[in-house]
């Protein structure tokens, strides 16, 4: 399977390790990834301040996306996914918005492909993959270790225009960590909200969002937590200190992108999937894993 | 300053209804019966007091103004919980970016970081800078000591019509 990419903002700026991981990943899956020729915001920070700008700058990431000929596109970050996935969904309705973003599409002879189909890296492993497959390529069983999922919001709401998961009930994940062969119990959090969003205005209500999931997690006594995107990983790994700082609770709890999981899994090196970026306890995790043993 | 201080001298204004309708396109809040399912499940309820049955009932009153003034549109997380959970599918979370885009065209007081963020986009096509991270043993990194390719950036007619997208305001 031949799919583009399309990065984000935060992956190719800050969040390298899931760049990594991915990139490791899904080629031993028998996925091959291309870059897009040109990379940019997906419009999402720019929706609060003109939402039509905003839709612009994803229709020209899905006309990129249209001229490599795949007509497969992978979307790591979950709120790149519900950006591009929304102005999709919009403009295949919306014969107004249609004109005005073909337009500026034309200045720079740029044209808008109607059949491109957006993947997460969660639907793409669950899906297009299949649980027997990953299974079939584990090397190192994570067999009695146990992980939260974070499934994140933006990729299973709102329904109406197609996401990865059900949207009060996903499961993707934690049959994903299960192939691995750890287990993944469900929490009451489980549906909670980062809080990433709020770090442009009330960065104490953003950081209490995050650090309450993450102690509510940390109670439960697993050995970690799984996210796929970059802005809730950034929460819950690089501000872990931060959050922890803002509830007044020692927080000390592993959190991992999925493909890191699956690296780990599948035999590779931390190094190789960016684990020694991982703000958060990660070796008390690997230790006691003894995949690197 | 808070919304129930606002109201209480508050004038419904129609033309700003009209415009906040319009900039919500055929997306049907006048359609919103105050089940409060959103408010209810609402994450930014909880924490920053949110409630979204409310602005859907002040936006379809015209009290647009206050609501404005109130800056409470800025309090929203995206979870995106009320879209999905609404019975008429009237979608508070469009009215309250509705809100925030008509903040900024009046003039409102908008949180720096997003205009940081779209003068970063116009600089540089990305949100925010490139940066280096520290890896757990005190090493910086970047990209290329990471082994990941170069980014490529947009091509320069991006940023022109960029800035031409930013001047439309209906849609």
């Amino acid at each position: 399977m031949k799919v583009t990419v399309f990065w984000g903002c935060k992956i190719l700026t800050s969040q390298y390790a899931y760049e990594m991981s991915v990139r490791r990943v899904l080629p031993e899956l028998g996925v091959e990834l291309v870059d897009l020729r040109e990379m940019h915001c997906c419009g999402d920070v720019v929706k609060s301040v003109n939402a039509f700008a905003a839709k612009y700058m994803a229709a020209r990431v899905l006309a990129l996306a249209g001229e490599t000929g795949i007509k497969e596109l992978l979307v790591p970050c979950s709120r790149c996914h519900f950006t591009l996935s929304e102005t999709q969904h919009l403009l295949r309705s919306d014969t107004n918005l249609r004109e005005k973003v073909f337009a500026l599409l034309k200045d720079e002879k740029l044209e808008y492909p109607s059949d491109v189909r957006i993947w997460h890296i969660i639907d793409l492993l669950y899906d297009a993959m299949g649980l027997s497959r990953i299974k079939e390529k584990v090397k190192k069983s994570l067999k009695g270790l146990k992980f939260s999922a974070h499934v994140g919001c933006q990729i299973i709401r709102p329904s109406i225009i197609g996401r990865v998961d059900n949207p009060e009930n996903p499961r993707k994940l934690n049959e994903l960590i299960r192939a691995l062969g750890a287990e993944s119990p469900d929490y009451p959090e489980k549906l909670d909200c980062c809080g990433s969003a709020l770090t442009f205005s009330h960065q104490e209500a953003a950081f209490t969002l995050a650090g309450s999931k993450l102690k509510a997690i940390q109670e439960m006594g697993v050995d970690g937590l799984i996210d796929s995107c970059p802005s809730c990983h950034e929460m819950f790994d690089a501000k872990q200190e931060e959050a922890s700082k803002i509830i007044g609770k020692k927080l000390s709890l592993p959190v991992l992108y999925y493909t890191q999981l699956l690296g780990l899994a599948l035999g590779m090196k931390m190094e190789d999937l960016g684990l020694h970026l991982n703000q958060s306890p990660v070796e008390k995790l690997i230790e006691k894993s003894g995949v690197h043993s | 300053m808070s919304l129930t201080d606002l109201m209480s001298m508050a004038k419904p204004n129609s033309e700003m209804r009209e415009r906040t309708l319009a900039k919500i396109g055929k997306r049907e809040f006048a359609d919103c019966f105050q089940c409060a399912k959103c408010t209810s499940g609402c994450t930014a309820f909880k924490l920053l007091e949110l409630k979204p049955h409310e602005v859907m009932r002040l936006v379809n009153l015209g009290f647009t103004g206050e609501l404005i003034s109130s800056e409470i549109s800025w309090t929203c997380v995206t979870c995106l919980k009320c879209m999905e959970r609404c019975p008429q599918q009237a979608s508070p979370y469009y009215v309250i970016m509705a809100l925030r885009n008509l903040t900024i065209e009046q003039g409102g007081k908008v949180p720096e970081a997003y205009l940081n963020a779209v003068s970063q986009i116009l600089e540089t096509g990305f949100m925010q800078a490139v940066q280096k991270v520290t890896a757990k043993n005190m090493e910086t990194l970047d990209r290329q000591k990471l082994g990941l390719p170069n980014i490529k950036n947009s091509a320069k007619t991006f940023k022109a019509t960029f800035l031409k997208a930013l001047e439309e305001r209906e849609v």
